[in-house]
């Protein structure tokens, strides 16, 4: 049995009609699949190109907006830092008033305490030497047995009162210098 | 010995393989291969069957598959013509995209039958006669372009100029006419050769199961294992066939559009 009874090499007419076949396929899909194609992807790449750019561009917002927020919080915190400072130079100066006032109204009460306290030594001694002189009267009168008349014997008794009030003096005065120390 | 009888009596089995026997028609008194034609034309449908689909569900959002095949398709062609001709070779992107598409159906044809005489669609491109009209309709459009980016001038010169002095034009003609008509018919030779070959080692397959030890049929078992391999093979093959006769036409076009001498 002949296996092949032509030249499978050797062309024919059908050649004719397969070419006539391809062109019509040609012109289909090249004058009406291709170009519908084309502006499928034509569109999808202007979309993407739009969606990439917007994304550029909000990419540069966001951006801006970061340095923005950057700048404010830098600003918000060197104005934060000049408060503090400020603030600080404001409670020293606060500090040092309050102190200079305690210190200038500690010294006045001690000023004010020492002269009450030596006008009140000094009533005391006063009293206490007045008081004496009557006393030492008494125990005068007592011990002569008659009336002294304080008029007779002022002079004696006011020599008497000045030595104790002088004593009583030079006591007050080491007193008042020890208490103002 | 002829092909067709060197296929015979292999391990004592009858071979019917017949090679270039088709069934014919006579079209306008001549002699056509009515089989390949059917084949053709179903190829031809069904791609623009897949073109018209496309058209018709085109969307610039997301794409569905045969859009998503058809746009990596129209890409890398367009991205291969950019490359190698420039912007003056978008002319071409159609001619290559279809011709991808068109002879990457044709081939598929060869793993839906059982090759050669037993296939249900004979795949066109395994028959000299598809693949040569091809290559002949590229390479007048290739000499045309070139005519066109040249001038006649410029084309003839181009053939006798070229690669030796202008005074040895007779054998730059010479030289580069066999060039010139060796393009077309390696062109054809290449992808009718390869899918001829496909078709004939399914046809071999499909004769294994004749073969029996006793009753064990080894040939059918054989044949189970082995065709689909093989017909995976051939999707490949139909594959990369496709792609060099598309990339060696952007080619053709880029050295007769070229300017360099």
């Amino acid at each position: 049995m002949p296996i092949a009874t032509s030249n499978f090499l050797v062309p024919n007419f059908t050649l004719v009609f397969e070419l006539i076949a391809f062109l019509i396929v040609l012109g289909v899909i090249g004058w009406t699949v291709l170009p519908f194609l084309n502006k499928a992807l034509t569109e999808r790449q202007d979309q993407i190109r739009g969606e990439l750019e917007a994304a550029d561009k909000a990419k540069a917002d966001a951006e801006d907006a970061d340095a923005e927020r950057r700048s404010e919080l830098e600003e918000a915190r060197r104005h934060a830092r000049e408060i503090v400072a400020q603030a600080n130079s404001t409670a020293d100066q606060v500090a040092s008033s309050a102190q200079t006032r305690a210190q200038a109204e500690y010294d006045r009460i001690v000023q004010s305490a020492d002269v009450e306290i030596a006008a009140a030594r000094q009533t005391a001694v006063h009293e206490v030497t007045a008081r004496v002189g009557e006393v030492v009267l008494a125990a005068a009168e007592r011990v002569i047995g008659r009336e002294i008349q304080a008029a007779d014997h002022q002079d004696l008794i006011n020599e008497a009162v000045a030595a104790i009030s002088a004593e009583a003096e030079s006591g007050t005065t080491a007193d008042s210098s020890g208490v103002t120390r | 010995m002829s092909l067709g009888q060197s296929l015979m009596g292999i391990h004592g089995l009858v071979a019917d393989i017949s090679v270039g026997d088709h069934v014919t028609q006579q079209v306008l008194g001549q002699k056509i291969d009515a089989d390949l034609l059917w084949s053709t034309i179903a190829a031809g449908i069904i791609t623009i069957a897949l073109g018209l689909m496309v058209r018709r569900r085109a969307t610039a959002g997301v794409p569905g598959k045969v859009q998503l095949a058809w746009e990596m398709v129209v890409t890398s062609t367009q991205n291969q013509v950019e490359t190698t001709i420039g912007p003056r070779g978008a002319r071409i992107v159609p001619l290559a995209v279809t011709l991808f598409v068109f002879i990457l159906i044709c081939n598929f044809f060869t793993v839906i039958g059982l090759g050669a005489t037993y296939d249900v669609l004979l795949p066109p491109a395994a028959d000299i006669n598809l693949p040569l009209a091809l290559a002949l309709f590229v390479i007048l459009l290739v000499h045309i372009s070139s005519i066109r980016a040249r001038g006649i001038v410029g084309y003839v010169k181009h053939y006798v100029a070229q690669p030796f002095p202008i005074f040895l034009f007779p054998f730059n003609f010479f030289i580069n006419l066999v060039e010139e008509l060796a393009k077309p018919v390696t062109l054809a030779l290449r992808l009718f050769g390869n899918l001829l070959s496909g078709g004939l080692m399914l046809a071999l397959l499909a004769f294994l199961v004749q073969w029996k030890l006793g009753v064990i049929p080894v040939g059918g078992v054989l044949f189970i294992v082995f065709d689909p391999v093989w017909k995976i093979f051939d999707l490949a093959i139909g594959v990369i066939q496709a792609f060099i006769f598309a990339l060696l036409t952007i080619l053709y076009f880029d050295t007769a559009m070229s300017n360099d001498h």
